[in-house]
């Protein structure tokens, strides 16, 4: 019979499920946020950590402790104070000394910065100025000085500029801290529990989703990128990428440019197809049935050619539909193969549990369940694209996005 | 039109938008997602019967859609295409829906024993039966029931029944292990009684039907509500571990504290969202308890867990692609309940498709062309009669009521019948 030691150390540890022993303290937290309002990422996210969360069939506590906050803007419904006087942490003016809980050096174990949410400028391609970039330097600034680094969590992507983001990740290198970043909709429930076979000859991908450009096209490109990556070889980074718009997106699918048989499949899986799916709840094919163009007044293809000679869409259908949905052809496969990432509602977004648990994860055994550089690439793929929209929609050669990585083994979506 | 595509008829009540008839009867005429595709079924359904048109009617405009399926004003005449025999190759009964009397009990009288007995007629005298379909329970009536389940076997058709909770998607993907030694089980829902009291039991006997010896019937059930709901909460009349469990499958937990978004409520806290609860708890013969809950106001879902023997981890069905999942987290000898929601993308407001009735009638499309239910009916006469010893529960301030003539044994089917891929 094994003793704790000896199980912890051969079973838990193992399977990459230790989340805290019993009889060790929590790990401190900061929590680095632009606002801590209600239904904010800052919010939801930042909450499982204090009141815990529901993963695997229990409420599941983290062994962990919010010690410090910062928060960039207080609007109103700011809850920054409210959380601190009932869960017993400190609001700090700046982030290093968020980071020090007042003192000099590194005092926290684990930091998790949420920039998403608040009041920050559009640049001319519509993207977000939200300073991920500069909130993670200061981080760095004091795991320099205090020569001591801890795991870090980024929400969504690393930056707006490609060139940030990349610093970013050298800089996690640099300083040897593990670094995870991005969206829900990789660990989120999938239906059907599809995962691509590692090593697999993916021939075509294709995601439809809709929502606002610089924050729903990013959730379905890492929706894509966590399917696309586990193809043979593993991630090989992206050569080109072109975003079009309008009747030139319909005259693309007319012309082969994305697949109707992928997003015939994409959409059999949607539970919101809009349309007559909205005014009589009919279950018909958007596609055949031939609404698509009259629902959707401007829509979007972003194409990725990746360097292995893969292409991917993403579609953005506002007004067809309101789910994520995937679909691909895989080599020695007849079936289109094809799943829905599960967005589940407000307020709840449980989907947001199973991205926490893999931060929460990543915070007690410093290693990230999936690689950062997944996010590096999403981040410099929807640059680009965007890049490409001002451009006059023309296709943009990507040299810089020469991000090669293989992804993790297990799969990371939530399925217990 | 080829002649090897089954020919089938539906008996509806009323066909407005949301309305069962309409989740059904499209799925057969537009088709529907179903494993990737947009499946178009391969049968013809070629006569429809409505009971009511009213506000709001699709049959009509669906008729004129589809020519090839005309609606007759008589059942005799569906089943018949306007002759005089049997000329259809299945039957569709959707009997919810559509404004029918309430008895004293609660219980609302939908026709589906008067559409059964229609049918049956026109079998008799064509001396020729086809596979049944009847949506949700039997009949608000146990004794109706018992004659529809008997007379289907008397008469040799394939006759499957119930709710899309045992057939829908379920998150995670588990199946009851065959053969589980189940020590309780419950379901954690929300909706009215005599209603949505239907969809969690089948949600529990969908499951508990696979335990160690198969089902073995009902012996009593005792029903709870309001006060009565806390007092037996507070007693631990049934386990509270495992209502959590079950509250923690839920994806529309109504956060009890302000500003929170998703929170774990206390015994109070739920006592405050919850108004009206009411619970059914009954043993079967083989002394397994199970409890069927109703939480309005605090969720909008239905949770299912169990207290099983040896139980570890969930097993995982996997999809038809996924070839690592390695999620053999046996961690020596702990006991989690299993637990799952049995998912409904519901149209009311989260989705625009009821796609839940999708693999619901995926499972009726076998059953027309292979003249053999994927599950049984016995299950459904067995939910039926707990529908209707509930309400006399209720009805009787919540007396127990013992069951003896829901001595119903079967055995489940070996395959699941959900939808997984």
């Amino acid at each position: 019979m094994l003793n704790r030691r000896e199980f912890l150390q051969t079973g838990a540890a193992a399977t990459g499920l230790l989340l805290g022993a019993a009889d060790a303290p929590p790990k401190r937290l900061a929590i680095i946020a632009t606002v801590y309002k209600y239904l904010s990422h800052a919010q939801h996210l930042g909450d499982r950590f204090l009141v815990g969360y529901p993963y695997g069939g229990v409420w599941h506590k983290p062994a962990i402790k919010v010690v410090s906050l910062y928060v960039d803007q207080k609007p109103d419904g700011d809850l920054s104070g409210e959380r601190a006087r009932e869960f017993g942490f400190q609001v700090y003016p700046t982030i290093a000394e968020a980071l020090c809980c007042g003192g000099k050096d590194l005092a926290v174990d684990a930091v998790l910065i949420i920039a998403e949410h608040g009041d920050y400028p559009r640049n001319e391609k519509g993207q977000i100025l939200y300073p991920r970039y500069e909130f993670f330097q200061q981080c760095a600034e004091v795991f320099a000085r205090s020569g001591r680094s801890v795991p870090v969590y980024n929400d969504k992507h690393l930056s707006y500029s490609f060139t940030k983001a990349q610093s970013m990740v050298e800089t996690s290198r640099r300083l040897r801290f593990p670094m995870l970043g991005g969206s829900s909709l990789p660990v989120t429930f999938r239906l059907p529990p599809l995962e691509m076979p590692l090593g697999c000859e993916i021939e075509e991908a294709l995601m439809v989703g809709e929502g606002e450009s610089d924050a729903m096209d990013f959730h379905a490109f890492e929706g894509l990128q966590c399917m696309v990556e586990r193809r043979m070889h593993g991630e090989a980074g992206v050569r080109a990428v072109q975003m079009i718009e309008g009747d030139a997106v319909w005259k693309a699918g007319e012309e082969g440019r994305w697949s109707r048989d992928l997003l015939i499949s994409a959409l059999s899986r949607s539970d919101t197809p809009l349309g007559t799916g909205e005014t009589e709840s009919r279950p018909e094919d958007l596609v055949t049935s031939g609404q698509l163009p009259k629902l959707v007044a401007n829509p979007a293809a972003y194409f990725i050619e990746y360097r292995d000679g893969l292409k991917a869409t993403l579609l953005m259908l506002n007004g067809a539909l309101k789910d994520f949905n995937f679909a691909a052809r895989v080599k020695g496969v007849p079936a289109i193969q094809s799943t829905q990432f599960l967005l589940t509602p407000e307020p709840n977004v449980t989907y947001s549990a199973c991205l926490v648990h893999g931060i929460e994860q990543m915070f007690q055994t410093r290693v990230a369940p999936y690689p950062i550089e997944r996010t590096l690439l999403v981040s410099g793929i929807l640059e680009s694209c965007l890049t490409s929209k001002v451009h006059d929609h023309q296709r943009l050669e990507t040299p810089h996005l020469k991000v090669a990585y293989q992804p993790p083994a297990q799969s990371t979506f939530c399925r217990s | 039109m080829s002649t090897d595509r089954p020919q089938l008829a539906a008996v509806v009540t009323t066909y407005f938008k949301y309305s069962h008839a309409q989740h059904i009867v499209d799925r057969f005429l537009y088709g529907y997602g179903w494993m990737g595709t947009h499946h178009r079924p391969p049968m013809d359904l070629v006569a429809l019967y409505v009971d009511q048109v009213g506000k709001g009617d699709l049959s009509r405009s669906r008729g004129e859609q589809f020519p090839s399926m005309r609606i007759y004003p008589t059942i005799a005449e569906a089943l018949t295409l306007g002759g005089n025999k049997l000329a259809v190759d299945g039957v569709v009964v959707v009997g919810e829906h559509g404004n029918y009397p309430r008895n004293e009990k609660g219980q609302t009288q939908y026709p589906r024993w008067e559409f059964f007995e229609q049918i049956i007629k026109v079998f008799r005298d064509s001396q020729r039966s086809v596979p049944m379909f009847n949506d949700k329970h039997l009949s608000w009536n146990w004794d109706w029931a018992k004659q529809m389940a008997e007379t289907s076997r008397e008469m040799g058709f394939a006759y499957m029944a119930g709710s899309s909770l045992p057939v829908t998607w379920r998150i995670p993907s588990v199946e009851m292990p065959l053969g589980s030694q189940i020590r309780e089980a419950l379901c954690v829902g929300y909706g009215g009684v005599d209603s949505y009291d239907f969809h969690a039991l089948e949600t529990i006997q969908c499951m508990v039907e696979r335990r160690r010896g198969g089902e073995t019937g009902v012996k009593w059930l005792q029903a709870f509500r309001g006060d009565k709901f806390w007092d037996a909460l507070r007693e631990g009349r049934w386990s509270h571990r495992l209502m959590e469990a079950a509250l923690c499958r839920s994806h529309t937990l109504v956060p009890a504290r302000q500003s929170f978004n998703d929170i774990l409520p206390t015994d109070d806290e739920m006592h405050r969202l919850v108004k009206d609860p009411v619970a059914y708890q009954y043993e079967h013969a083989d002394g397994l308890i199970c409890t069927m809950i109703l939480m309005n106001g605090l969720v909008r879902d239905f949770n299912f867990a169990a207290d099983v023997e040896h139980h570890r981890s969930s097993s995982v069905v996997y999809a038809p692609l996924v070839k690592d999942f390695n999620f053999a987290a046996d961690i020596g000898g702990r006991s989690e309940p299993f637990s799952t929601q049995m998912f409904l993308p519901m149209p009311d407001g989260r989705t625009t498709l009821a796609s839940f009735f999708s693999p619901l009638v995926n499972n009726m499309e076998k059953m027309f062309l292979t003249g053999k239910p994927t599950y049984p009916v016995e299950r459904t006469l067995l939910t039926t009669g707990l529908v209707a010893a509930g309400m006399e529960s209720l009805y009787r301030h919540e007396e127990r009521v013992e069951t003896p003539h829901l001595s119903v044994t079967y055995q489940p089917t070996r395959e699941s019948a959900f939808e997984r891929a």
